[in-house]
């Protein structure tokens, strides 16, 4: 919603300054978004007479002007056709930056001397006419004046951003009843609503509203003898000054209306309408009609029509039809100021994908006494400035007579919802400041009638928000609520993502944060086979690009591109990590199945930007995505979480350096490294490797009880196996060997080393484990250990074909 | 023997006191106490002395090897002490073995220190779903389909009743359908618009609040979120509260804070106002609790929405909010 403050001020005196008036607009509601001074850059434009004129010797189009600015004269070269001796017309001077941020130079145009421009309206931004330079000579412009002075353009413009329910304030004379309740003066109105003209319906046309259930009030008046053409300046000025385009008196008169009072207006031309007849019916299924604009647009039967006797001619609130446009030659005029209903109008608007002023403001809600009022404005206006004649009588069909709300608004309660302590006097006089009627009903009780324009106000909370709103809401006290201690339950993922989340950070991770909604290549990236069920997606009806139409499936695709991007950016060793939702459409209709799961991915440098002072730095392997899932497992105490074979390799992971995730015999995750064919298609030339899992499957597992052992008393010995085993045969299984051998003697198994090459047999690895052995009840005697030792050894060299190695 | 023993433990003290490097700490020991040295030396020829006398000597000889040798250790620890004192000296200017750390998004920064300030209070932390009904989102809000508020909301659409949840305001309806008041509760979580310029993502966070009792008031609620600012922010910081518009609140508040960039004086951040906007609240609207089978006659409570993003860009000056989702190494490390 725009105005300006020159206009404000034809409804309401007030002496608060731009600023004040902006603050004070926001405070009640109505956030003032923009103030702006109008045509600023038009400060150095001069007015300047043309006292001669010369054709030019080198160009039969051009004239040498000669004109006077002030007392100065010069000689300017000009092309408009209008340029005539005597004109008083726009000139900028050499130095002059235009609107458009061109600068104004002396120069030499075909070989002749110009000291400036003469100016279109156009050419200066007032408005869109550009077939010659400006006509001033109406204005009473003096040479030498500034021509913002002289045109009368001076003007700061507000810019409002309404919300929906304050359609009231969707017109200068509705913000003008606002300021003026906070100025404390009377409106100052064009229309005298207490002398009405009683429209009784005889008239040389008829109206049939035929479902009135969409249109409460239908006002239509005849007007003859109107001479379309061009609106008087102060109008044009109205309308340039919020960014309308003036086209004629007639429409210029409907538009300024609706700006001004908030009630959109129609003008047929009458001599169009068929057996002169308005019908105001719902569209027959599939039925043609082009609007003003020049669009066919295929209607159905929930939209609302104006028709004439054979056809539509306009879509009722939306916009007029081209078949009864008023033209330059129309001189008779039907004039409509209607209340339509608004759903309607919304459902037809949608429907239409057309969204118009007057659609606007029937989709928020008219007052339906204003179409009379309305109409009385134009018919006047339309008598001044297009010497229009009105029939006498018109037509006023009004379903039921508007009765306004009478409502009833409780002390208490009010007090109650605010915390406040207002008398009922109080509330009383913050009632009446903005037009309600106020009556005692009983002791706590106040009957409030409510002013047909506060279309908003239908509840008794309702205006209890003006109560607050028109006290002030910051003058409301401030307290803090008493309300009986419970214990604040957490969301039961939450605590574990946050503990995951520490782990990770202090694993030398980065958390990530991308789009839930991806583009549907992430699929074909990942190199899935056509029928594979990750291609099956939730894709939005409307996304802002392809690359954001479908919700994720995984999150790999995502921080594979963040990889890129910061390889890009010459980050090259990368450690990231999401916890985010991923989305399992189920059926239409339905909600999607929603899981949160965890990705890492490491790629680049182990250490990253740690000083290689004191890190041997080296790329990530397996093992170091291997370990961060082992300390974030850990750290989490999963320890029913176990690493296995993989045994459903995806397509976008190398198959020999992958393993999965599982509890007991269901897979939840999986660590690996990228495959070759997938880093190709992410642009990524170095290795990535990543860990993704199932998190609310993690949630749903119980995290290990923390439970003391006594420390023991006794010494523990610690004794090393060194033994050569087939290659072939996983070092790990060495050591779960030993571990799950019952001994009673055994404390702790770990594997220290693992090595292949010189002095070791082609086709063997020598494997290093370290084996600790403690007695609770005494320290071990040498003897007894060796013996158990032996039998661990023996175990290992039985079980895996193994020959000991000398240490 | 007894003339030889009080010679060589003059000599050896006066070859000790010679010792200046590592090289002579080794002859030393080598002369004195190897298998050549006079002790050695001395234990052979005790066999030649007379047999009452060998007792005595032999524990001269032995008292004098153990005081040496501790009169040896000293030097040695002495020695090395000094001698490494005068090694290569250790440059404390660099830097520490720093095992690399990783940090947390700054949206979650931002997010979990909101959380935590309402945890404080006493509120429960609930989270919904991404893709909602259009019943939660809208309908249960009392924003009935062909309300003009549907405009402020550009909604992705999944089909005719699923979407992309707008604001993380359903959770309201959810929460309080399965459960009674008192209720006080924070639904923090993703919430997408159909809308992207230099001011809008697609995607963003909210973190949703609300509070429902007997007798909870407007002034509640300004307590309240006076509480959350001066925590969030700064104990000074000014507030206002100006009437707005929610279908689900009635009163309805936008709330403002002295714009942090210029102190209120005035600035691009804050258009020139002075103010900066950070949350939307209200009293929730009767309508709301009739949709949950609340009594709004018996119920009272306040809603407040705020967007992390937006706090996030106020508290570290982030000044482009596309940052956010490229993942830049080199942004998020500044936090
Ligand atoms: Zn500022």
């Amino acid at each position: 919603m725009k105005f300006t403050i020159d206009w404000l001020r034809q409804y309401v005196d007030f002496d608060f300054t731009p600023q004040q008036l902006s603050d004070q607009l926001t405070m009640a509601g109505l956030e003032v978004d923009a103030v702006d001074e109008l045509y600023r850059d038009l400060e150095v434009i001069k007015v300047a007479e043309i006292i001669d004129t010369h054709p030019h010797p080198n160009a039969d189009k051009l004239v040498l002007c000669d004109v006077m600015v002030g007392d100065e004269e010069k000689r300017i070269v000009c092309g408009a056709p209008n340029a005539r001796k005597g004109l008083l017309t726009a000139v900028a001077l050499p130095g002059t930056v235009m609107p458009g941020g061109f600068k104004i130079k002396k120069s030499k145009i075909r070989g002749e001397v110009s000291l400036g421009m003469l100016c279109s309206a156009k050419e200066l931004g007032v408005s869109e006419e550009s077939s010659g330079i400006m006509e001033l000579n109406e204005f009473n412009a003096k040479s030498g004046q500034s021509l913002l002075e002289a045109m009368g353009l001076q003007d700061i413009l507000v810019e409002v951003d309404l919300t929906p329910n304050r359609p009231d304030c969707a017109s200068v004379i509705g913000t003008a009843r606002e300021v003026a309740a906070m100025a404390s003066t009377p409106l100052k109105l064009p229309v005298d609503e207490g002398s009405l003209p009683t429209l009784s319906g005889s008239i040389a046309f008829s109206v049939d509203v035929v479902n009135p259930e969409f249109c409460p009030r239908y006002v239509a008046r005849r007007m003859t003898g109107i001479k379309v053409g061009p609106s008087p300046w102060w109008l044009q000025k109205r309308l340039l000054s919020v960014d309308l385009r003036p086209i004629n008196n007639v429409v210029d008169a409907t538009n300024f209306i609706m700006l001004e009072y908030g009630q959109p207006l129609h003008a047929f031309d009458f001599t169009t309408l068929a057996d002169s007849k308005i019908i105001v019916r719902t569209a027959v299924d599939g039925e043609k009609f082009t609007t003003l604009d020049g669009q066919e647009r295929t209607l159905d039967a929930s939209m609302l029509m104006i028709c004439d006797g054979k056809s539509p001619v306009a879509v009722a609130g939306v916009m007029g039809g081209a078949n009864s446009e008023v033209t330059a030659d129309s001189t008779e005029l039907l004039l409509e100021s209607a209340c339509f209903d608004a759903i309607s109008v919304r459902r037809t608007s949608r429907n239409l994908k057309l969204s118009t002023d007057a659609s606007y403001r029937f989709e928020r809600g008219v007052d339906p006494q204003l179409a009379p009022v309305a109409m009385a404005r134009l018919v006047s206006l339309l008598e001044e400035i297009a010497s229009g004649t009105v029939d006498d009588d018109g037509v006023d069909a009004l379903v039921a007579p508007i009765v306004p709300l009478d409502l009833a608004l409780r002390v208490s309660r009010t007090n109650s919802l605010l915390g406040t302590t207002f008398s009922a006097d109080q509330i009383t006089d913050f009632m009446t400041a903005i037009g309600m009627e106020v009556s005692l009903a009983d002791d706590d009780t106040l009957t409030v009638t409510v002013p047909t324009f506060r279309v908003d106000i239908v509840r008794e909370v309702d205006l209890i928000e003006e109560v607050a709103r028109i006290f002030g809401y910051n003058e409301i006290s401030t307290s803090l609520p008493v309300v009986p201690m419970s214990f604040a339950e957490q969301d039961s993922g939450r605590a574990l993502r946050k503990e995951a989340t520490a782990l990770l950070t202090s694993l030398g991770c980065y958390q990530a944060i991308n789009y839930s909604f991806v583009s549907p290549e992430h699929a074909d990236q990942l190199g899935l086979p056509a029928d594979d069920e990750g291609r099956n997606t939730v894709s939005l009806l409307n996304p802002l690009t392809e690359e954001q139409s479908v919700m994720r499936r995984s999150l790999l695709p995502g921080l594979l591109e963040n990889v890129r991007r910061n390889i890009n950016f010459q980050s090259s060793s990368v450690r990231l990590f999401e916890i985010g939702k991923v989305f399992e459409p189920v059926a239409d209709n339905v909600q999607p199945n929603e899981e949160n799961h965890l990705c890492v991915v490491l790629s680049g440098l182990r250490y990253g930007t740690a000083p290689e002072l004191h890190f041997e730095q080296s790329a990530v392997d397996l093992f170091d995505i291997k370990g961060v899932g082992q300390s974030l497992l850990s750290g989490l105490r999963l320890s029913q979480i176990v690493f296995s074979d993989n045994s459903s390799v995806a397509p976008y992971v190398d198959g020999a350096e992958t393993l999965a995730l599982a509890v007991g015999d269901e897979t939840i995750g999986c660590i690996a490294k990228v495959g070759k064919e997938c880093l190709q298609k992410f642009s990524i030339k170095q290795d990535v490797y990543f860990l993704d899992i199932n998190f609310d499957r993690i949630t749903a597992l119980q995290q290990a009880s923390k439970k003391f052992v006594p420390l023991p008393k006794f010494p523990a010995v610690q004794r090393d196996i060194a033994i050569l085993v087939p290659e072939s045969c996983p070092a790990s299984d060495l050591v779960e060997a030993i571990a799950t051998k019952k001994e009673k003697l055994l404390e702790h198994v770990s594997l220290f080393d693992v090595y292949q090459g010189k002095n070791i047999k082609e086709g063997f690895k020598s494997v290093a484990i370290s084996v600790t052995y403690r007695a609770q009840d005494k320290t071990l005697a040498d003897k007894a250990v060796t013996k158990v030792h032996q039998r661990m050894i023996d175990l290992l060299l039985k079980k895996f074909d193994g020959h000991l190695r000398e240490m | 023997m007894q003339d030889a023993l009080l010679r060589l433990q003059q000599e050896a003290d006066t070859d000790l006191a010679a010792i200046s490097n590592a090289d002579q700490l080794e002859s030393f020991r080598v002369k004195y106490f190897g298998r050549k040295g006079p002790f050695t030396q001395l234990m052979r020829q005790l066999g030649a002395a007379p047999k009452e006398d060998r007792p005595k000597l032999g524990k001269m000889a032995n008292e004098l090897k153990l005081a040496l040798q501790g009169r040896f250790d000293e030097k040695k620890v002495d020695l090395v002490g000094s001698l490494a004192a005068a090694g290569p000296q250790l440059d404390l200017s660099l830097p520490g073995r720093q095992v690399p750390q990783g940090k947390l998004h700054p949206v979650t920064q931002i997010m979990e220190e909101i959380c935590a300030i309402f945890e404080g209070l006493g509120f429960s932390v609930a989270e919904g779903p991404d893709i909602e009904t259009d019943f939660y989102n809208f309908e249960a809000l009392n924003i009935p389909a062909h309300h003009p508020a549907r405009d402020m909301h550009d909604t992705f659409y999944v089909d005719d009743s699923t979407l992309l949840r707008t604001h993380t305001s359903p959770m309201q309806a959810r929460v309080m359908e399965t459960a009674e008041p008192p209720l006080k509760v924070i639904a923090p979580g993703k919430v997408y618009r159909c809308d992207s310029d230099i001011t809008h993502t697609p995607m963003f966070h909210q973190v949703e609040g609300f509070l429902v009792d007997k007798n909870v008031s407007f002034a509640d609620l300004k307590g309240v979120l006076r509480v959350f600012i001066a925590k969030m922010f700064d104990e000074s910081t000014a507030i206002r509260f100006r009437p707005s518009y929610f279908p689900f609140t009635e009163p309805s508040a936008e709330v403002d804070i002295a714009c942090v960039m210029c102190g209120g004086k005035g600035c691009r951040v804050c258009k020139k106002t002075g103010w900066l906007e950070i949350l939307g609240a209200g009293m929730i609207d009767p309508e709301v609790f009739k949709k949950v089978n609340y009594d709004p006659e018996v119920y009272s409570g306040f809603a407040f929405g705020l967007g992390v993003e937006r706090i996030a860009m106020l508290k570290y000056g982030i000044n482009d909010i596309r940052l956010y989702y490229e993942n830049d190494l080199r942004f998020l490390r500044q936090f």
